[in-house]
């Protein structure tokens, strides 16, 4: 497929509204960490420690939502060859990146005074910490490649093997005996919540996902524009 | 009697402090990234 003429001020337009929208879902985060804080219920047995998962939780979904989309839009790219596949790809990839940064460093924080250590070897964390590596790899085998077709076709390979280790981490506590607690909202059955803490955490789920939307944006905008650039 | 909860604050604060810098740190390399494309 021809690549279309890309226009550098379309290309910074992209990225001010996705900077504008993170930035405001920034402030939605600001509006989480009230309502952790101050109106949801101290846990009996966790403490205060229990309300890091406000956090915890739905940067694992943005990170799990992130790393799946990489691998859809790669898998698209093998077959239509869209140049705006393989840019969302590497767009949603980075910022995932972000996202498993967050859980990778929210989960140990709460798992020491819980479990009484900062890690364990089981299999959701593991699992885990291999998807952040393979990703960070993703990222370093874009860099290191320079024909953008190749690179393309190279990373959208990785990125599909990325994405499917997404349902075995999902999996991996009915799949394995775990220290990691299990799913309470996405389970075959109703949220085991206190409404307090359920409405917080869909609160933090809808300002994480849009998050990841407004980060995809920006990024897919720069991405654009360094494009543009390329090619003038 | 009720179960006293423990007091663990200090992790809670930690967690928050590095989810603020890891997203606002990235929300600021774009910025700055958007101002030089």
């Amino acid at each position: 497929m021809s690549a279309p003429v890309i226009s550098l001020e379309v290309a910074r337009r992209i990225t001010h509204r996705g900077l504008a929208l993170s930035a405001a879902a920034l402030l939605g985060l600001a509006l989480v960490y009230v309502l952790a804080l101050g109106y949801t219920p101290v846990e009996a047995r966790q403490g205060l420690a229990q309300k890091i998962f406000y956090l915890h939780v739905p940067a694992a979904w943005s990170a799990l939502l992130a790393f799946s989309l990489v691998g859809f839009a790669s898998a698209l790219y093998l077959w239509l060859h869209d140049p705006r596949l393989d840019r969302f790809a590497a767009a949603s990839a980075e910022v995932g990146v972000a996202f498993s940064a967050v859980m990778l460093t929210t989960g140990p924080i709460w798992a020491k005074p819980i479990w009484g250590t900062w890690w364990t070897w089981d299999a959701r964390l593991t699992l885990t910490l291999f998807l952040f590596f393979l990703f960070v790899g993703y990222l370093v085998l874009r860099a290191a490649v320079q024909d953008p077709s190749e690179r393309a076709r190279f990373s959208a390979v990785v990125g599909i093997l990325g994405m499917l280790l997404v349902p075995f981490i999902h999996l991996s506590v009915y799949l394995f005996r775990t220290l990691h607690p299990q799913p309470i909202v996405l389970k075959p059955s109703a949220p085991s919540l206190p409404p307090e803490m359920l409405r917080t955490l869909l609160i933090s789920f809808a300002v994480f996902t849009l998050l990841y939307v407004g980060f995809v944006t920006a990024r897919y905008g720069l991405a654009l524009a360094e494009e543009a650039r390329d090619a003038a | 009697m009720p179960l006293e909860p423990p007091r663990n604050a200090e992790y809670l604060i930690a967690a928050y402090v590095v989810t603020t810098v890891i997203l606002l740190g990235y929300w600021l390399r774009l910025w700055r990234k958007s101002r030089k494309a």
